[in-house]
């Protein structure tokens, strides 16, 4: 079966939402080579248990891409119909199975050498599409190193070359005070799954005002989830037929129901999330600081928060994969390696969240817990400069953050 | 080729770093007369280095040994392509072959082009004890040799995997074992995690004869050593050093993995494999130069397997993977030093890894099949 063969009755599998997206969607569908249809369809196929603003988005796509002139659109998709394609591949069932297509896809094009070409005529397709009107304005507040030795003045050094390294930050106020500007920050804006508080341990207490509004997560709260996964993941160790491929693909597989995803959140969106985060993440099983790097980089690709609060705790300390796997509970922690994972991951959270900011519309302030150093970078700082000054954090985003 | 710019940028952003370093980029020739070097050793620095943790000025911190030891006394190459698979066997066996292999990463299966090894031994009527690869992982048990036909095992290199002689040795000796620290080296990292644990008895023994007949160390002695190390990469320099000493094998390879430990998301872990494999070229060179069957007559070619993705590219994670395919992920390095080698050089013109097999073929007077070409730098 190729794409421009599909009817309506190809859905019939699909959920509600998904099967209605598809079905308007049809014409569009239709036109799209193989190399790329199955990659439309396995976001339209989870539609119902996406997040709000990711249905719209992909509204947005396909809506934007079907308005092209025909033209446009037949150039723009000839370098993906040119990719030859292994005849196995056509035979797969792409409608009702497109996320495993899609894997499959990508090891043909690595082995074939088209993976660039691949990536070049994508890139070009995605640029063509305008971007949404987007003028949330968005607050990221980050917390580092509880239990590390922060005396390093080069602490956090990647983030403070892109603003400002605050080093007389009042310590006894600044966790009430992120509390307090995280609670102000999402009173703005009512919309659903739009603020987000992710703890890697025990985590903080939100302002009462902001409990209904916002989602909060923390790495003990989702315990069952992870042990779930890593006995999955200990499963497929058992078989001595495991490689990183295969253990990518079989998480991947894995539903929120097969988890009991139930027991951690009663919203079918939620589940589904949550479920990812560990099936989808690397190292997210194992270590609360890839964990929580790895919420805030999906948060920021599929919720598109307007706040979040990321806080990141000591991991427990490396050792053996395997034994990581078999032995999660270990009491052991690395608080000094964790600061180093998170000064690192601070950067990257950064990054993702300007990605889906408008320009001048983003605020990251990223606080060395317990101490008087922090880093903010907004369109207000200048790159790479240091205040000595006492600040408390409130008076720092007063002066800094985008309002 | 479309990604010339992105490559050139990430050259570009190294060579600046490098003007600025204690050393001259001029061409001046230093050090001991040129003359054939007889042995040969390459050091996979791997698995997967980034320029912002190694060469780029961000990264200098890192590799101290490799910055001011080490690239002094060679020949720097600041921009080598892979336009291959950015897995780790199939990138190491393509070095290894000289040709970009397109098979799947995850079995372990003979490369079908002829390698390094064969090349060698077939052509200048090597003794089978004379080259020998060290790799970190079980996936890499069959990178000795090819199915190519003409070449094969009888040509090929002895592979030695320290993880399944340690497993071996667990297997004799359990008592050894309990409650120890050791069973870390027997676990492959988060991209690899499985180890075969279902070997047969008759593979036991054969490891356990390797250990005694090729390494010519007692299970104990082994076991008893490990307990001093911190990782499967310092396993691995040990069974070179062992090597060196016992069998003086012409050519080596050996490749790093410890950096791998990215995968799991932990900058620091990928931060200290970089830093001990720094330590660990160091130290390789160094047991180089004072070794007398090696001392002055062996070129070390020094070079990571591939990059990382870039920190701003949407569709990867940082350094945690290596999966798009971009220029930062495709972009090393290498470094040469030997007595034929040019001491205190730069070299800024593209290279590709698979330009290393027939390089060394060149240089040592046999002939290879691949499609890189042998780098007159270095011939």
């Amino acid at each position: 079966m190729t794409p421009d063969q599909l009817q309506p009755s190809s859905f019939d599998l699909y959920p509600p939402l998904a099967r209605s997206f598809a079905v308007e969607h049809l014409t569009l569908l239709r036109q799209l080579p193989l190399t790329i249809c199955p990659s439309f369809l396995a976001q339209i196929s989870d539609l119902d248990t996406r997040f709000p603003i990711e249905r719209k988005t992909l509204a947005w796509q396909c809506d934007s891409l079907a308005a092209l002139p025909q033209a446009k659109r037949d150039a723009l998709l000839a370098p993906l119909r040119a990719i030859a394609m292994a005849p196995e591949l056509e035979k797969l069932d792409w409608v009702n199975s497109p996320a495993a297509f899609v894997e499959r896809l990508s090891a043909h094009l690595w082995s074939t050498g088209q993976i660039n070409g691949f990536h070049d005529a994508s890139r070009e397709l995605f640029a063509a599409i305008p971007d949404q009107p987007n003028e949330a304005t968005r607050l990221a507040l980050i917390v580092v190193g509880q239990g590390a030795d922060t005396s390093r003045a080069s602490i956090l050094s990647k983030l403070a070359r892109k603003g400002i390294r605050l080093n007389g930050v009042n310590p006894a106020t600044a966790q009430q005070q992120l509390l307090e500007a995280f609670a102000k920050h999402a009173a703005k804006g009512q919309e659903a799954y739009a603020h987000w508080y992710v703890d890697g341990g025990q985590p903080w207490v939100l302002p009462e005002s902001v409990r209904a509004s916002a989602i909060q997560v923390s790495y003990p709260q989702l315990s069952p989830l992870r042990k779930r996964v890593l006995e999955r993941m200990q499963s497929i160790l058992n078989t001595n037929q495991a490689n990183a491929e295969k253990m990518r693909s079989d998480l991947a597989a894995i539903a929120p129901t097969e988890l009991r995803s139930g027991q951690v959140a009663s919203d079918p969106i939620l589940q589904r999330f949550y479920t990812e985060l560990f099936t989808s993440g690397s190292g997210t099983q194992i270590f609360s600081t890839s964990f929580v790097q790895w919420a805030g980089r999906e948060l920021a690709r599929r919720a598109q928060p307007h706040t979040v609060l990321l806080r990141y705790t000591p991991r427990q300390r490396h050792r053996g994969f395997n034994e990581m796997v078999s032995d999660p509970e270990s009491k052991v922690l690395d608080p000094e390696g964790s600061l180093v994972d998170a000064e690192m991951d601070a950067y990257y959270n950064w990054i993702e969240m300007g990605r889906i900011a408008a320009p001048g519309k983003l605020t990251v302030l990223a606080w060395v817990e317990g101490s008087s150093k922090a880093v903010m970078v907004s369109p207000k700082t200048k790159p790479n400069t240091i205040s000595n000054q006492a600040v408390t954090i409130e008076q720092a985003l007063a002066s800094f953050a985008v309002v | 080729m479309k990604y010339d710019a992105s490559f050139q940028a990430v050259s570009a952003s190294r060579r600046a770093f490098l003007r600025g370093a204690s050393f001259s980029s001029s061409l001046a020739l230093t050090g001991s007369a040129i003359r054939p070097a007889d042995k040969t050793i390459v050091v996979t620095f791997g698995g997967g280095a980034r320029d912002e943790e190694t060469f780029a000025e961000e990264g200098q911190a890192n590799i101290p040994n490799l910055l001011h030891t080490l690239l002094p006394q060679g020949t720097f190459f600041t921009q080598v392509r892979n336009a291959g698979i950015l897995g780790h066997y199939v990138a190491t066996a393509s070095i290894v072959t000289g040709v970009y292999e397109r098979f799947n990463n995850f079995i372990a299966q003979p490369p079908p082009n002829p390698t390094l090894f064969e090349y060698f031994r077939r052509e200048l009527r090597r003794p089978e004890t004379d080259a020998w690869v060290i790799a970190p992982s079980n996936g890499f048990q069959k990178i000795g040799s090819s199915s190519a036909s003409g070449f094969g095992p009888q040509f090929g290199a002895g592979v030695i995997l320290p993880k399944r002689l340690l497993s071996a040795a667990s297997r004799n000796t359990p008592n050894l074992f309990d409650n120890d620290q050791l069973q870390h080296f027997l676990q492959d990292n988060y991209e690899m995690p499985s180890y075969d644990i279902s070997a047969t008895a008759q593979d036991n023994e054969m490891h356990l004869d390797t250990l005694e007949s090729t390494l010519r160390l007692s299970v104990q002695d082994f076991v008893q050593h490990a307990r001093t190390l911190d990782s499967a990469d310092e396993l691995s320099i040990f069974i070179a050093r062992r090597l060196m000493d016992q069998q003086a094998p012409s050519l080596m390879m050996l490749t790093l993995h410890d950096m791998d430990v990215a995968h799991s998301g932990a900058f620091s872990l990928y931060i200290d494999a970089i830093q001990r494999a720094d330590r660990l070229c160091a130290e390789l060179w160094k047991a180089v130069q004072s070794h007398p069957e090696y001392k002055d007559r062996t070129t070390v070619y020094i070079m990571p397997d591939f990059g990382r993705d870039a920190d701003d590219d949407p569709a990867g994670n940082g350094f945690q993977h290596h999966r798009t395919g971009s220029a930062m992920a495709r972009t090393t390095w290498l470094l040469a030093l030997g007595p034929h080698v040019r001491q205190n050089t730069v070299v800024d013109r593209a290279i590709e890894s698979i330009d290393l097999v027939p390089t060394i073929g060149c240089h040592l007077g046999f002939s290879t099949n691949s499609p890189g070409r042998c780098i007159e730098e270095l011939r």
